[in-house]
């Protein structure tokens, strides 16, 4: 029997140019960096030289899952595809792309934790992963076809329970805005284009296996229905958004819908979410309803049911039913998908005739999810539309774009709102198709320098949210003032990082809060009101280090950051805590590798810096403070030129950051003035190779 | 005109109210007379709403893991993963089927509990199908299973699973009276209810090849010739 539960043991390694699988012992090369985004730093580190580009045959591709996949710890179904990321700007960096569904359970079941793709093949292939067997297998067939033509194809070949993570027509085109998909909805933003770039049209898993748990079933099962008991609804909002007999809080903002008489309408019959009582484990998947949070009250009758991915009770996704759309655009009337791709059509569009909730808006969703996730194009957390509303409305398309392209498109149908614009043109992003198509496709930072734009105009503008390299804010200051600021200077794309957000949106009153955030980061002051900010304190930076560490903690256990971290709960007997401790243990449990919370955190800590090196290293400089983990001059303005910290504003004060950033690094025992690690960091985290390495590079501070 | 017996065994059965030891087949064994292949009927059985599935495979998960320390699809005793793509028609429908490609309906397989025939008891060389009690559900004895896959070829619903690891058969044992599964729905959509034959209304996934041996058939044919 292998030393350690929870591994599935084996690295699939697959060499596409000289045709080479092989594979790697997990435990012995990869178990200080425990899985997903660890591996993949690891492999990027070891095995891609700077300046390597992402579509370069050098270039690896990672998918990575870690030792709690496929396991029945909740919300462990997200796949880490670390690779150098084609729309960072203006040089690519390391970077990762995330995807739920089943694809992570499914590799494991199959025996791997990981698949390590390089080179390049010479004809389009796909790979095969069928239970400890790979093999490469001509894809030429598959090639130019959509992503759901493709899955099915595969599916007949490998078995109806595989799951397929499949390229469309964007990433074979290698469009830097390309995903790749898996289990219907579940996208991975960015990396469509790298696999195309190999001529790798998919991945199919289909595994018979098990994932052993090391400790005793009795406290494995005891310590599931712990984590059970604590879960919110999505993104751990821990009250419902409106009063509910059992409640004693509610907060309208709350991702919680579940009410009486409102019900998943296109179940057959009707279902009803009703009360969802914490306590109640056999509802926690009523409580969320993505559709009817994004869309208004008019999704509810569309709602068949909650989807997502492999054991997690949450079920972000939302699958609905619009029969309208077939015969209005000629669509399948089931669609499914959560946030900004569920959002995908409708954030195009300025306004549609029926309000921004009403039913065109429904259909703009259907559409859009429905040639995006077949095309295989990627939103960028939204940006290529807020790009898109900014470039039309301000003349720029007009400007940037020959006459007769730029009057082919139906501009009217557009400023009408009507969905079928979407199909002139997101086959045209995916295809390459014309300059406003192809431009659009690159992501923000390469469309801007293509067209001239200086980047200066974006960093300015509210509306936009864009935050540097290319890339959008994703929960910062509007969530958790200069905590979230900070958590965003330190990715190469949009931080995807949830800890603080879920916590400061959880929908607690301030004061609960600030009685779990003593405990949690030694005082009250770590966490503020939203919108009622106070000036930077040390707590605050506590806050913004464990954020990150858990954020990456998740992104190699396969824990689901977008779920947790769970130290707040629904239980009012708990005085509203969660636990701390809960990837500890369950880690300890699965692994039989037992650590305390503070060790995994070290762990963590690591696979952050690995991250950080990385970053370094391919920058090539050391002065990540000015150079990399800048922030944009709208977080530092308000519309109505309200003060900072005053009520009302997100508006951060730009002296108060330079002391957040202070504050910050120092908690990372990082350099104050270069923002960069220390030689004696990287040492006392177990990387004193890199150390080493960037002391030949001259990159230590 | 019923060879030996004072009472044929539909006779029997009529009398006892339907109540006979499956252990009886055991204790048969080896001797000449056939074995009793009716068993004591279930009391519960979890029974599934499709409509409520939300397809995240917690059953499944619960059943191995808190039952044999693993995380196991494959070796569950209530199945889910099978059709959560496609269906239980698989692909022959493409999109416009069930499971998470087609309408969104996720059909939970489960073990019937079967009264009489019991296909999967029928088919055991080694009779190691046996009734537990308190639930009475059908369960494989693993002192007892050799691993021959015979019951896997015998149901009609597919609904055995093998324990690859311990080369033994296993299927539904009702958790004794406590299922896992039900326990572990987040949508509420499995119960655990009074026994009811539902094998004439869960149709079968495939048509059974396992051979029942001629001792077992001659018993059939005691009760079932005119």
């Amino acid at each position: 029997m292998a030393k350690y539960g929870g591994w599935a043991g084996k690295v699939l390694r697959v060499d596409l140019s000289a045709g080479k699988i092989s594979t790697e012992d997990t435990v012995e090369q990869y178990k200080d960096y425990l899985g997903g985004t660890g591996i993949g730093y690891k492999v990027i580190w070891d095995e891609v030289q700077a300046g390597t580009k992402p579509f370069d045959p050098e270039n690896r591709i990672v998918y990575g899952v870690g030792p709690l996949a496929g396991t029945g710890v909740p919300c462990n179904g997200r796949t880490a595809i670390t690779t150098l990321w084609p729309t960072c700007w203006p040089r690519p960096l390391v970077a990762s792309g995330h995807m739920g569904g089943h694809f992570a359970a499914e590799l494991k079941y199959a025996g791997y934790d990981a698949i390590i793709i390089e080179g390049k093949a010479d004809h389009p292939v796909w790979l095969s992963v069928l239970d400890g067997k790979a093999e490469i297998k001509d894809a030429r067939g598959l090639w130019g076809q959509g992503i759901r033509r493709t899955t099915i194809e595969i599916n007949q070949q490998m078995g109806p329970e595989a799951s397929v993570a499949a390229i469309g027509q964007a990433g074979e085109n290698l469009v830097p805005m390309s995903v790749v998909i898996n289990s219907y909805s579940h996208s991975a933003g960015g990396v469509g284009g790298v696999m195309g770039s190999k001529n790798l049209k998919a991945i199919g898993v289909r595994g018979t296996g098990s994932v052993r748990i090391a400790g005793s079933k009795e406290e494995w099962e005891k310590v599931i229905k712990l984590h059970l008991s604590l879960l919110g609804a999505n993104n751990q909002h821990v009250v419902p958004n409106n009063p509910q007999p059992w409640a004693e809080y509610y907060d309208a903002g709350s991702r919680w819908v579940a009410s009486a008489g409102r019900r998943w309408g296109a179940a057959n019959p009707s279902i009803d979410t009703g009360a969802c009582e914490p306590h109640n484990l056999n509802r926690i998947a009523y409580r969320t309803n993505n559709a009817a949070f994004f869309l208004g009250d008019k999704a509810w009758q569309y709602t068949i049911r909650g989807n997502g991915c492999t054991a997690c009770p949450v079920r972000c996704h939302t699958m609905l039913k619009v029969p309208a759309v077939s015969a209005k655009y000629g669509i399948p009337a089931v669609g499914q998908n959560t946030c900004t791709g569920l959002l995908f059509g409708k954030s195009f569009f300025k306004s549609f005739p029926d309000g921004p909730k009403g039913q065109t808006a429904i259909e703009a969703c259907m559409v859009g999810m429905h040639l995006a996730d077949d095309l295989g194009v990627w939103e960028n957390y939204g940006q290529l539309q807020r790009d898109f509303q900014a470039l039309y409305y301000n003349g720029i398309f007009g400007r940037k774009v020959a006459e007769k392209e730029f009057k082919s498109y139906s501009w009217d149908k557009y400023e009408q709102g009507d969905p079928t614009f979407l199909f002139e043109l997101l086959p045209k992003i995916a295809n390459k198709e014309g300059e406003l198509a192809t431009a659009l496709g690159l992501g923000t930072g390469h469309l801007l320098e293509r067209w001239g734009i200086p980047e200066q105009e974006w960093l300015e503008n509210h509306e936009l949210l864009y935050w540097k390299l290319g890339h959008p804010k994703h929960h910062s200051n509007e969530d958790a003032g200069q905590c979230g600021v900070i958590i965003n200077t330190q990715y190469n794309r949009d931080a995807q990082c949830h800890s603080h957000s879920n916590f400061t949106r959880n929908g607690l009153p301030i004061d609960v809060q600030k009685r779990l955030a003593t405990e949690l980061w030694g005082a009250p002051d770590a966490v503020d009101a939203v919108a009622a900010f106070t000036p930077m304190n040390t707590y605050k930076a506590k806050m913004a280090k464990w954020a990150l560490l858990r954020k990456e903690l998740h992104d190699c256990l396969s824990l689901c950051n977008w779920m947790g971290p769970w130290v707040a709960s629904p239980l009012k007997e708990r005085g509203y805590r969660g636990d701390d401790s809960i990837e500890s243990l369950v880690y300890s449990l699965a692994t039989g590798d037992k650590k305390s919370r503070q060790e995994l955190d070290e762990v963590a800590e690591r696979i952050f810096l690995l991250h950080r090196a990385l970053t370094i290293r391919d920058m090539g400089t050391k002065d990540m403070r000015t150079r990399h983990d800048t922030i944009p001059d709208w977080v530092f303005a308000d519309l109505k030129d309200k003060a900072a910290f005053s009520k009302g504003t997100i508006r951060m004060d730009k002296e108060d950051i330079k002391l957040a950033m202070d504050m910050y690094y120092e908690e990372m025992s990082w350099d104050k003035q270069t923002g960069s690690p220390t030689g004696e960091t990287y040492r006392r985290l177990g990387l004193a190779y890199v150390a080493d390495e960037l002391t030949k590079r001259g990159l230590l501070p | 005109m019923y060879s030996s017996h004072s009472f044929s065994r539909r006779e029997f059965l009529l009398m006892t109210g339907g109540i006979v030891i499956a252990a009886s087949a055991l204790e048969a064994k080896g001797a000449k007379e056939a074995p009793l292949i009716i068993m004591d009927q279930a009391e519960g059985l979890v029974i599934a709403d499709s409509t409520k599935c939300v397809g995240c495979r917690r059953c499944e998960l619960a059943c191995t893991e808190f039952n044999d320390g693993k995380s196991w699809p494959t070796m569950a005793r209530i199945k889910v993963g099978r059709n959560l793509n496609f269906g239980p028609k698989g692909l022959r429908t493409g999109q416009r089927g069930q499971g998470n490609w087609g309408n969104g309906l996720i059909i939970q397989d489960i073990c019937n509990q079967c009264p009489h025939p019991v296909p999967c008891a029928n088919a055991c060389p080694n009779d190691a199908i046996v009734v537990k009690p308190p639930t009475n559900a059908r369960v494989v004895d693993p002192n007892r299973c050799t691993g021959c896959k015979m019951c896997q070829r015998a149901c009609p619903w597919e609904m055995m699973s093998f324990d690859s690891d311990t080369d033994k058969a296993t299927k539904c044992f009702l958790c004794d009276g406590n299922p896992k599964c039900v326990e572990a729905c987040p949508s509420g959509a499995l119960s655990y209810v009074a026994w009811r034959d539902l094998t004439d209304k869960v149709p079968p996934r495939v048509v059974p090849t396992a051979v029942v041996s001629p001792e077992k058939a001659q018993t059939c044919i005691d009760c079932h010739k005119k």
